[in-house]
């Protein structure tokens, strides 16, 4: 049996021996290779065409005739700067970013701390009551939280009312609307978090607290001295990615507001889509989705440049 | 929140590249002759059940079998987009008359002209006069026929004006602003009328009943004084407190529950109201808009057009003459309460000798429809934009109205 098999492997081995070099140039490149042509195909040749697109005064006669489609040099982006709405949208972003971002990466971090303390039963359970909101679909999210806020029947104003207060215009007041708008973001957004936060946290060694326990160290310190030091790429990696989410807010305006009351909802993402999805201006669209592009580029280079900067 | 921009940005790409490879497809229309047997595909906005139904009867007399696909009326742009983009279209579509212009500048549909003749379905004559083949086509091509009809009238509750002290509906704006207000002193949470935020029709509807015009020599216009007069009309049921200010109040559960006891809407309601609050028969009516200048109403509804791709123009003709046709028409009417819009069906005895049917084919003889134009949804939601600003944001009125000016006469150069 063991003469057989050693027989079977040799001439693999002596295979793996014979061409070392061509194997371990290869085989990386096969492996990538999907995944990578996938990369270029939906993401940098369609951010290309997005750039080019934008140069043009493509619509939906243009689509229907190509020979209607001129170029028109850097119009699209002129006009651009010349909406007000372009601005309140920019504008808005940066209040949601603002907004959810810090919110959401230390109340993750808190919220996982907390749930680190023990591995009961019971902490198992509200584990998975945190992760629910990442795993359900965001029409029901919206259904969901569209009949609460709601202000006629919804149910917030109805517990109001049982204490005597007034009714509030949840998604209906311009400026309480973005606050109700990115709550359900955040709410829906920690889940992920807080499981990556977790993941991070069971990979300190023990050993660590156990020496400061025995140094004298108190709960605070251990969590401000040990736990968030130790944190800091999973911090730094949750950060970059919640504000690249950020940056791209759409779905929560899109499905409970439609960006109203009077754009005061209206993210960048959704005045893109508006423009090239509702009034068919793919051109401006594709002019916007590159501002927006180049806008999370810069963002996320500075941060990946203050990170090798600061050497951690 | 995730990856749904890159996915709009690819299709943005996709869309793109469909473009360049679109060319190559060539486009012949195979038949169109009476032996065309389908089977002919139709995309209709919601109510799919109702069409099929419908059919039943079509496929029976002709033999021709059609597939009906609802296209919910949010997706239609998206709908179209691809459609335009890949060529892979139905043979006939309805289309909103508010889609219309932008399904024309995708050259989407067919031009029937030629087959006018002996398709009486196409025939101007057989339509009512706001929807004449002149008024909703570019000279000399008929892209489209009429289908549907659906007119703006005033829906009241005749319990709840009574017990206000009201003994008939308004006539005239100024009556319709003072009931308005005595309807909304019954206290809290009770309004006098509810104006739909998202309605970009109801200012323009102001603006013809103030005299006004919107298009002026092709071009939309809102630097009026009757544009500027329908805006104060508007203005003036914030500004009193007489409507809901909350986006999300829905119409129907405020006129059922007599929140908004007053609304303008179109007979669609009445069926809405009919088939989820049965025990207020009688305790609500419909009235002629109230006039200013005019009572002019909103003529909106639907269209039908072949798909300019479509194989099957022949059986797609068939169905459209089927589709003009009394019997049809009415059956519609009875499942869904769209109105018709052959004057056959219109003057038949079951629609005369209804009292509200009665209202609207009245309402409809002062009617106009939006002003067909391509950037038309831009424009009106700027309108809109700026009005709503105007009183939920508190903007000052002059200076918003003249923004609006300024970004309508730049949208149409």
């Amino acid at each position: 049996m063991t003469a057989t098999a050693a027989r079977h492997e040799a001439p693999a081995r002596r295979f793996a021996f014979r061409t070392p070099w061509r194997r371990s140039t290869l085989v990386p490149y096969f492996l990538v290779g999907p995944a990578l042509l996938c990369l270029l195909t939906f993401s940098v040749l369609s951010i290309f065409v997005a750039a080019v697109v934008s140069l043009t005064n493509l619509d939906i006669s243009g689509l229907a005739d190509y020979g209607q489609v001129r170029f028109i040099g850097l119009q699209n982006y002129q006009s651009m700067f010349g909406d007000p709405a372009f601005w309140e949208a920019l504008g808005n972003t940066a209040f949601f970013v603002l907004i959810g971002v810090p919110t959401l990466v230390i109340g993750s971090l808190a919220i996982a701390i907390a749930l680190n303390f023990s591995r009961s039963r019971f902490f198992r359970a509200l584990r998975a009551f945190y992760f629910v909101p990442a795993i359900t679909a965001i029409v029901a999210i919206s259904l969901i939280w569209g009949n609460l806020y709601n202000s006629q029947f919804g149910l917030l104003n109805w517990l109001l009312s049982t204490v005597g207060a007034a009714p509030v215009a949840w998604l209906t007041d311009p400026t309480i609307a973005k606050f109700s708008v990115a709550f359900v973001a955040i709410w829906r957004g920690s889940g992920l978090d807080i499981i990556i936060f977790l993941a991070a946290l069971q990979a300190i060694p023990p050993e660590y607290y156990e020496a400061a326990a025995v140094d004298g160290a108190d709960e605070w310190q251990k969590i401000f001295l040990i736990t968030v030091p130790l944190m800091r790429f999973a911090i730094f990696f949750v950060t970059v990615t919640t504000l690249i989410n950020w940056m791209q807010f759409f779905d929560e305006p899109y499905v409970l507001t439609q960006g109203g009351p009077v754009h005061a909802t209206t993210s960048m993402s959704y005045y893109i889509y508006q423009q090239g999805f509702r009034y068919d201006e793919f051109g401006f669209a594709s002019a916007a989705s590159i501002v927006l592009f180049v806008i999370i580029g810069v963002v996320t280079a500075l941060q990946l440049r203050n990170r090798r900067n600061a050497d951690v | 929140m995730n990856g749904s921009f890159k996915r709009h940005i690819t299709a943005i790409g996709l869309v793109a590249v469909a473009l360049w490879t679109a060319g190559c497809g060539g486009s012949t229309n195979t038949s169109s002759t009476s032996t065309d047997k389908g089977p002919i595909q139709v995309w209709t906005m919601e109510d799919s059940p109702s069409f099929t139904a419908l059919m039943q009867d079509f496929t029976k007399q002709t033999g021709i079998q059609v597939q009906v696909e609802a296209v919910p009326w949010g997706n239609v742009n998206d709908k179209l987009t691809t459609a335009v983009a890949s060529g892979n279209g139905p043979d006939l579509m309805q289309v909103g008359l508010s889609l219309l212009p932008s399904f024309e500048s995708a050259g989407a549909l067919l031009d029937l002209s030629p087959y006018v003749k002996d398709h009486p379905g196409l025939q101007s004559s057989t339509y009512v006069g706001a929807v004449a083949s002149d008024k909703i086509n570019p000279s000399g091509k008929v892209l489209s026929v009429p289908w549907v009809s659906d007119v703006r009238v005033l829906f009241y509750r005749s319990d709840i004006l009574g017990a206000a002290g009201i003994s008939s509906p308004p006539t005239t704006w100024t009556q319709f602003h003072d009931d308005a207000a005595k309807l909304a002193q019954r206290g809290k949470g009770k309004y006098g009328y509810y104006i739909p935020q998202w309605d970009s029709a109801l200012p323009i509807e102001f603006t013809w009943e103030a005299g006004g015009k919107v298009l002026q020599n092709g071009k939309v216009t809102f630097d009026t004084p009757e544009f500027r007069a329908a805006a104060d009309f508007y203005i003036s049921f914030y500004r009193d407190k007489l409507v809901p200010t909350a986006s999300d109040f829905d119409q129907t559960q405020g006129f059922i529950s007599g929140s908004a006891p007053m609304v303008i809407s179109g007979p669609y309601l009445a069926a809405g109201i009919k088939s989820t609050a049965p025990q207020l028969d009688g305790k609500w009516n419909v009235a002629l808009l109230p006039r200013n200048q005019a009572g002019t109403s909103l003529f909106a509804g639907s269209n039908m057009g072949v798909w300019a791709k479509s194989k099957h123009v022949g059986a797609s003709l068939r169905l459209l003459d089927y589709l003009a046709q009394a019997n049809a028409q009415l059956n519609w009417f009875k499942t869904t309460n769209e109105l018709p819009t052959a004057k056959t069906a219109l003057a038949d005895p079951t629609l005369t000798s209804d009292p509200m049917v009665k209202i609207y084919t009245n309402q409809l003889q002062d009617a106009q429809l939006l002003p067909l134009v391509p950037k038309w949804d831009k424009i009106s939601q700027a309108m809109l934009d700026s009005l709503n600003s105007i009183v939920l944001k508190g903007s000052d009125e002059t200076s918003t109205l003249a923004t609006l000016n300024a970004t309508v006469s730049s949208l149409q150069t």
